[in-house]
């Protein structure tokens, strides 16, 4: 087992205002964190989540805007609903419910997303490894298996 | 370069609901630097400007702006304000008649891929825009039929309608897609794995 | 302060509230209450032993709550006069207060408050403004951000006798700040809390900068400004000098404040306009300039005093060019921010030339008011007889209308400036007013159309402005209509409906309702009624099928002569674009719809007659072939 939870990072580009806090997400993100940027965190398609936790991902987090600073309107709104939902099939088939982590970072805070990920993987190093969902299957475009 | 007075820009803006406060800015900046596009996409990108390319009535400028195009109203800007612009309304008043005058968004927009397009609408309810709408349409080798349409003046590329479709039939054109997401996380969790 | 308290001829009554004004110029009734120290002004002489021993510390205001005082206490040092004060709210009797004061016995936990009248001549108010508290603006974090700052809090962290001793430090750590942001503008000019500019704020920014500048040279100090306002002799040079001493500039107003939460240090992000680009800096400390707003007790001491208040809460002067200092008010006057803000030159040269008014008053036995006052016909005043009414304490903008139900109104002289309004709204013409009685404006009227009304442009014009603008286009050569009848009368809102009516039965061609623009009106609200009214008779006259135009509402200023002659030009076409017998016939019809509303005209006392002794000179007139 590696030695820190792997973390998969969803972020939705808008989120940090701070451009201190965005270069060090982009640039200093420490290996067992990996970052995907999406426009919006309503781009996320479930499929990634599904991936991650089959591809052996201890924790998935999920960053976007607070609910009336997002910058297409009611995208994260749309991705919550719709993540949401999913999390409660995940949890369903046996991922604890815990490992995926909905944030909405308000613009005005600093610093707050080092904060948020450090407590993540706290939280993740507690539970342990997660390893009951792993198929070492990709679930590609159209859900087949690529 | 010199005022233009061939055109009535401001007054066209200022007939469009939510362009009417148009005149009152006194540039101040807030709204630059209140905006994110700005700080994340385009160091160019000023919506104060845009608002003074209207008042000139800079024509040309003002409909080529990347602020006309990049703006997705998110109306962030609009509650800092200290004139109480409706920013987010001039931009589109402004993008409305460009697009009137037959210019387009040079940015990048959602594509059906009509092939395989179902017609569900989950596409049309996500969208914040309402950018999409179900319509009749010839389809090759599909004949006529019910599919999604974008209008480009109108969308955003949040990218909502990609992860709403159950069958990969949309996507923004310059954007990842789902494989290039899962190789790269796939990549990484292999990486780790060892 | 302390010179003033010395003058044996003023009485400085601190701790003192006016609870009633009553009477008129020269013989205000005052009503004020002191309120209870709890320490005798005729024992205690200053020497804080009761401070001292006092165990209750409290914040104190004075220093915008940096530094603590006791329950005993003077707000500061310099306090005139020097008496203790004891602040009941925080007092916890333990009485070790009265034990320090010893054999003095200054200390009377017995004191009330005393309610007192006084005659007054002349007041002169002098109550400053108050300071926006920018916790609401989210977006600058002040409330939150220990090391965001008001500049009042600034101005006592900066003061030698301020709770720091004249060091200025972080809240968050007391640490001295290198870097410094002030920003201006915070809730003026800002439509979401107050519109109009603080006037101050620019050259104190300006005044601070230097001044920590001068102490902490190597200080990085910028400022953050929608505009830099520096009207006024020697103030552009002391930009300059802020310039050359290295400040930084910053046009740009930030959307945002962010703080980093473990080193407290503020990060500001704002556009810089000239140079097109947004910008972010860090700062150890930024400081606000608040807008500056009318006193939280404004619209209290408005109705106290029966002044009124400009839009945004300030106390309305009679005039904004030429009366300034002078409130509408005979024998109230304003002196500093309390009228609108202003700096202390400003405010010294508002308060000197208040004494000097108010000085007047005081020296004189008698009183010169305007000859224009208006009456009341005790008989004829509906009121008096019972009904409810009560329009003319309405219209009346100076409040010198007594209106009690069962009573008839009464005028009181020497507060009636002489507008008419009151005049103009009473509906059962009760009321006159000396110099434009209805029968002297009627018997006007009737002269001035005596012959081929239907070609003459009858104007109404007010004496301060629209008549000023007709003058001008005279001695300015302009030429205009030879048509047009001019008739004068004090303000807009005097101009009578039945007037109007009386003009139109006599078959006037058209008719010009000219007056001040709303802003330049000399009675304060007079040309508001004018408008409505006028606005109300030009629906009516499209109703009854008037030709559009024949009846014309103008705002004209003195200064607008080419205006005017345009105005009446413009009329002149609309008439002759009118064929002469459709006009004569639409007279003609018009007439007797006229007259329904005119019925009780000739009840109005004097009217009658006048109209007989018109007629008759008319017939004189014309016998002797003099065109009128
Ligand atoms: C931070 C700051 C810095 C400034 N720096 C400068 C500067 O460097 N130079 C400059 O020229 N100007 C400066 N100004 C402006 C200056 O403060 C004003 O011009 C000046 O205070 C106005 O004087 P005033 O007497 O009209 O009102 P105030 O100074 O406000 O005084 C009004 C007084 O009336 C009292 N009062 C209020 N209501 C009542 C009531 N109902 N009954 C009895 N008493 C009442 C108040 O307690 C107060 O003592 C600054 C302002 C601010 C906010
Ligand atoms: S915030 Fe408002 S006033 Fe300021 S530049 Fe933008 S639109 Fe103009
Ligand atoms: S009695 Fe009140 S004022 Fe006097 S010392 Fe005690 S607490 Fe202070």
């Amino acid at each position: 087992m590696p030695e820190k939870p792997k973390i998969a990072l969803f972020q939705c580009r808008w989120c940090l205002y701070a451009p201190a806090d965005q270069e060090w997400v982009d640039t200093q993100l420490p290996e067992n964190i990996h970052l995907t940027k999406t426009p919006c965190t309503g781009r996320i398609n479930p499929l990634y989540v599904l991936n991650a936790v089959q591809g052996g991902a201890d924790g998935v987090m999920i960053s976007g805007c607070l609910p009336e600073q997002c910058h297409f309107k009611t995208g994260n709104m749309a991705a919550r609903r719709q993540l949401e939902e999913f999390n409660d099939f995940l949890d369903y088939i046996g991922y604890d419910k815990q490992r995926v982590r909905f944030v909405w970072l308000d613009l005005q805070d600093r610093g707050i997303i080092q904060k948020q990920l450090a407590a993540f993987e706290q939280e993740l190093d507690d539970l342990g490894p997660a390893s009951n969902l792993v198929t070492r299957v990709k679930v590609a475009e159209g859900g087949q298996n690529a | 370069m010199s005022l233009p007075f061939n055109s009535n820009l401001a007054e066209q803006v200022k007939a469009i609901p939510g362009g009417e406060m148009l005149m009152m800015c006194f540039s101040c900046g807030t709204c630059t630097s209140k905006c994110m596009v700005q700080e994340k996409l385009e160091p160019n990108y000023n919506p104060r400007r845009l608002i003074r390319e209207a008042v000139f009535n800079f024509e040309e400028t003002a409909f080529a702006d990347e602020t006309t195009w990049l703006c997705t109203a998110c109306d962030l800007c609009y509650p800092a304000c200290p004139q109480k612009i409706h920013i987010s309304g001039v931009i589109t008043a402004v993008k409305q008649l460009a697009v009137a005058q037959g210019h387009q968004n040079p940015y990048q927009t959602a594509k059906v891929d009509e092939a395989t397009c179902v017609a569900c609408g989950l596409c049309e309810s996500v969208c914040p825009y309402t950018a999409i709408k179900l319509v009749e349409k010839k389809v090759p080798f599909r004949g006529m039929i019910t599919v999604a349409s974008v209008d480009p003046g109108k969308c955003m590329a949040c990218g909502m309608c990609t992860a709403a479709c159950r069958s990969t039939s949309i996507r923004l054109n310059q954007d990842f897609t789902d494989n290039e997401v899962l190789e790269n996380l796939w990549g990484w969790l292999e990486r780790e794995a060892v | 302060m302390v010179d003033a308290a010395r003058q044996p001829l003023i009485e400085v009554k601190a701790y003192t509230e006016v609870e009633k004004v009553e009477g008129f110029v020269g013989n205000f009734k005052v009503t004020l209450r002191e309120r209870a120290k709890y320490v005798r002004a005729d024992r205690c002489n200053g020497c804080a032993a009761c401070a001292k021993a006092c165990p209750v510390e409290v914040p104190n205001y004075f220093e915008m709550n940096l530094a603590p005082r006791k329950a005993a206490y003077i707000p500061m040092s310099q306090s005139v006069p020097l008496i203790y004060n004891i602040d009941m709210d925080a007092c916890i009797h333990c009485y070790k207060c009265v034990e320090a004061c010893g054999a003095l016995e200054a200390i009377d936990f017995s004191m009330e408050d005393k309610v007192i009248e006084e005659d007054i001549g002349a007041i002169v108010v002098a109550t400053g403004f108050g300071h926006f508290d920018p916790t609401p603006m989210t977006e600058y974090g002040y409330g939150r951000y220990p090391n965001v700052i008001t500049a009042m809090e600034m101005e006592r962290l900066n003061n030698s006798a301020g709770a720091t001793h004249g060091m200025v430090v972080r809240p968050s750590d007391n640490r001295r700040p290198q870097r410094l942001a002030i920003i201006n503008c915070v809730g003026s000019r800002d439509k979401r809390y107050n519109s109009s500019c603080s006037n101050f704020c620019c050259m104190y920014a300006i005044k601070n900068a230097l001044l920590l500048k001068q102490m902490n040279p190597d200080m990085d100090i910028s400022i953050y400004y929608i505009d830099i306002r520096t009207p006024g002799k020697g103030y552009e040079e002391f930009y300059d000098r802020a310039r050359e001493a290295g400040i930084k500039f910053i046009q740009g107003r930030p959307a945002e404040i962010t703080e980093d939460p473990d080193s407290h240090q503020l990060f500001i992000k704002s556009e810089d306009i000239t140079l097109g680009r947004v910008i972010e800096h860090e700062y150890d400390l930024v400081m606000l300039n608040q807008a500056a707003i009318p006193q939280p007790d404004q619209d209290h001491m408005s109705s106290v005093l029966n002044v009124a208040q400009s839009p945004g809460g300030w106390f309305m002067e009679y005039h904004p060019k030429l009366r300034p200092i002078d409130s509408p008010t005979d024998g109230i006057f304003f002196a500093g921010a309390c009228q609108g803000p202003k700096d202390i030159p400003a405010s010294v040269a508002q308060g000197s030339a208040a004494a000097a008014r108010a000085s007047r008053i005081l020296h004189s036995d008698t009183w010169q008011i305007e000859p224009t006052v208006a009456v009341v016909w005790p008989d004829r005043c509906v009121s008096g007889k019972g009904q409810a009414c009560g329009i003319c304490e309405r219209a009346c903008p100076y409040g010198a209308i007594d209106y009690t139900k069962g009573l008839s109104a009464e005028v009181i002289t020497a507060k009636c400036h002489g507008c008419g309004a009151c005049v103009g709204e009473c509906p059962h013409d009760s009321i006159t007013q000396l110099h434009y009685t209805d029968a002297q404006v009627l018997a006007q009227i009737r002269t001035l159309l005596a012959v081929e009304p239907e070609k003459k442009i009858l104007a109404f014009r007010c004496q301060w402005c629209s008549y000023g603008g007709a003058d001008l286009a005279g001695t300015s050569h302009f030429e205009y209509s030879a048509n047009e009848r001019g008739l004068r009368v004090m303000c807009s809102a005097r101009m009578d409906a039945d007037l109007i009516y009386e003009s139109y039965r006599l078959g006037a061609g058209a008719i010009l309702y000219s007056g001040c623009h709303p802003q330049d009106c000399h009675y304060i609200t007079g040309q508001v009624a004018g408008a409505k009214r006028a606005a109300r008779l030009d629906k009516m006259f499209a109703r009854m099928g008037m030709t559009p135009g024949r009846f014309r509402t103008e705002w004209i200023s003195a200064a607008e002569g080419d205006k005017y002659a345009r105005v009446i030009n413009e009329m002149q076409a609309t008439l002759d674009k009118i064929p002469e017998s459709e006009l004569q016939a639409e007279i003609d019809r018009l007439k007797p719809e006229m007259e329904k509303k005119l019925t009780k005209m000739n009840e109005i006392p004097g009217v009658e007659e006048a109209m007989i002794q018109v007629d008759f000179i008319v017939n004189e007139m014309q016998n002797k072939a003099v065109t009128v």
